[in-house]
């Protein structure tokens, strides 16, 4: 007979054994708790959207389009590697684009493979918040609702937004003696804008920035000599590049499909209205021209940090009916350049 | 003569102790116990926060204006420091903003005597009880000749934030 002194002792001796080994994962959870995890997911993701301007540089990532997404390596916001927590807003744009449907431009499986990495596929959850002078916000969100118990991480940083070069009116673009073909050009020096003087999240950066060219009160360009014109015709808008190997005047014609309207390489409006020209528009103009020149056209130029980029608006008209004339320097006296704005970005990951 | 009576109180004893064990265990098991291993995540997350604050209210925002950090140091503006540093880090990008408070320093030379002092720049509000998990974050900030507070030399302060949540 089994005596009740042995089996009380190997009771408790199996109780305790068992107590014991139950409490060994228990002495590891600290460490490998699945919070910590996603905080430091959330961060690391957090790090390379604000201090990283991703990969490729040149042409940036943001420039890529559905064709070529595949190419991207890293999307990170940052201005560049120099400006932590400095935002380029073609980037944040292009990172929360969304079509008019509502469809997002970067996919999930995009962000999981471009921006928070590794093997587990987490959901995110990524919301920025710009705040505007005037005291209005301007949020952008990308992701799934956030459920319970998520890593996360919040970071302040600044928008850098491209400028303007406003032309109003000014004597020193008219001339007594108006031509036909009347030409007005807008000239963009690259060695300037992007010299050395100015730190990366002042810099205009046509490369990477749309450039913003807005003639106002075009009717002061009007030819006033009797019979005064009440319009004048815009013939075509096209893009010089200055060649240093060739004799006076060593400016070249780019090619480019000047004929086709492609918003997502420039946009022409003309007096104000909303529809969209081509660069060779032909259209009568009164009040106004706004041409945005956007990187992805830029990239397509074959720019370096020595070039000189011309763009030349030529009016056709007989008689001439403006009298715009000369070259406006797309230059820091000239453009003005919006201050950098405040935001908040949230990285939320599970 | 020796019979199994005593054998049993023994048997119940022993059940007795074991189901009080049992219970014991289950209690201390199901309550979540909060390791050494977690509680530098909050404190990193506000460290880098408050990093970043500093680090974009010494950012300024034209090119060759000075930055927000060095105005309001360098004339001792500790009410506009104060509502500008808690309204970067208390802004989130949607629901309600979030309940940090601070309290802050400036380690300086004093023009008088050339001696490193410190002054308190901004005072804990009354949420201070010392009792909080707080961060430091500091940053350098320089100041230009002639400074209304700091003395006529140029020089650099230490801006240190102590920054907690409520």
């Amino acid at each position: 007979m089994l005596s009740l002194d042995f089996l009380a002792g190997f009771t408790i001796f199996m109780l305790a054994l068992i107590m014991v080994v139950s409490m060994v994962p228990g002495l590891l959870a600290g460490l490998e708790s699945s919070g910590i995890d996603y905080d430091a997911v959330a961060y690391r993701t957090g790090v390379i959207l604000v201090e990283d301007p991703g990969w490729p540089a040149y042409p940036p990532w943001e420039l890529y389009g559905e064709a070529q997404k595949d190419e991207i390596q890293r999307m990170g916001l940052a201005v560049s590697k120099e400006t932590p927590n400095i935002l380029l807003s073609t980037k944040v744009e292009r990172f929360f684009e969304k079509s008019p449907s509502g469809e997002p431009f970067f996919t999930p499986d995009d962000y999981r493979k471009r921006v928070i990495f590794g093997d587990i596929p987490y959901s995110y959850n990524f919301s920025l918040n710009i705040s505007n002078p005037d005291g209005s916000y301007e949020p952008k969100q990308a992701g799934d609702p956030l459920p319970p118990g998520y890593g996360y991480i919040r970071r302040v940083v600044k928008i850098k937004e491209p400028g303007v070069a406003e032309i109003g009116s000014n004597v020193a673009y008219q001339t007594e003696t108006p031509q036909n073909p009347q030409n007005f050009t807008v000239r963009l020096n690259f060695s300037d804008l992007l010299g050395p003087e100015r730190g990366p999240a002042y810099r205009i950066d046509p490369r990477t920035e749309p450039v913003n060219v807005t003639i106002t009160n075009f009717d002061a360009y009007l030819n006033k000599t009797e019979p005064a014109a009440e319009s004048a015709t815009l013939k075509d808008v096209t893009f010089w590049k200055m060649d240093p190997t060739r004799p006076n005047p060593r400016f070249t014609r780019i090619p480019f499909s000047y004929d086709t309207v492609n918003s997502n390489l420039y946009t022409l409006y003309v007096n104000g209205t909303s529809d969209l020209h081509s660069l060779q528009p032909d259209v009568p103009v009164k009040s106004s021209i706004s041409l945005v020149l956007k990187p992805a056209a830029t990239s397509l130029f074959t720019l370096d940090q020595n070039s000189i980029l011309d763009i030349r608006f030529n009016f056709e008209n007989d008689p001439p009916q403006t009298n715009i004339t000369g070259t406006h320097l797309y230059d820091y006296v000239n453009v003005t350049h919006p201050p950098l704005k405040t935001a908040v970005l949230e990285v939320a990951i599970w | 003569m020796v019979n199994d009576a005593g054998q049993l109180y023994t048997m119940e004893g022993v059940a007795a102790g074991i189901i009080m064990l049992l219970t014991a265990y289950i209690v201390v098991s199901t309550t979540s116990v909060y390791t050494t291993g977690d509680t530098h995540i909050p404190d990193m997350q506000l460290e880098q926060l408050g990093s970043d604050v500093l680090a974009m209210m010494d950012t300024p925002d034209t090119n060759g204006m000075k930055s927000a950090l060095e105005i309001f140091v360098n004339t001792g503006n500790s009410t506009d420091f104060n509502n500008t540093f808690l309204s970067c880090c208390n802004a989130t990008t949607s629901g309600k903003p979030d309940n940090l408070h601070m309290s802050a320093n400036v380690t300086y030379r004093d023009a008088n005597t050339n001696v490193i002092t410190e002054h308190l720049f901004v005072a804990p509000d009354n949420t201070w009880t010392g009792r909080e998990s707080a961060v430091r974050v500091t940053r350098w900030v320089q100041l230009p000749s002639g400074s209304p507070n700091y003395g006529s030399r140029a020089q650099v302060v230490l801006v240190e934030v102590l920054l907690w949540r409520a």
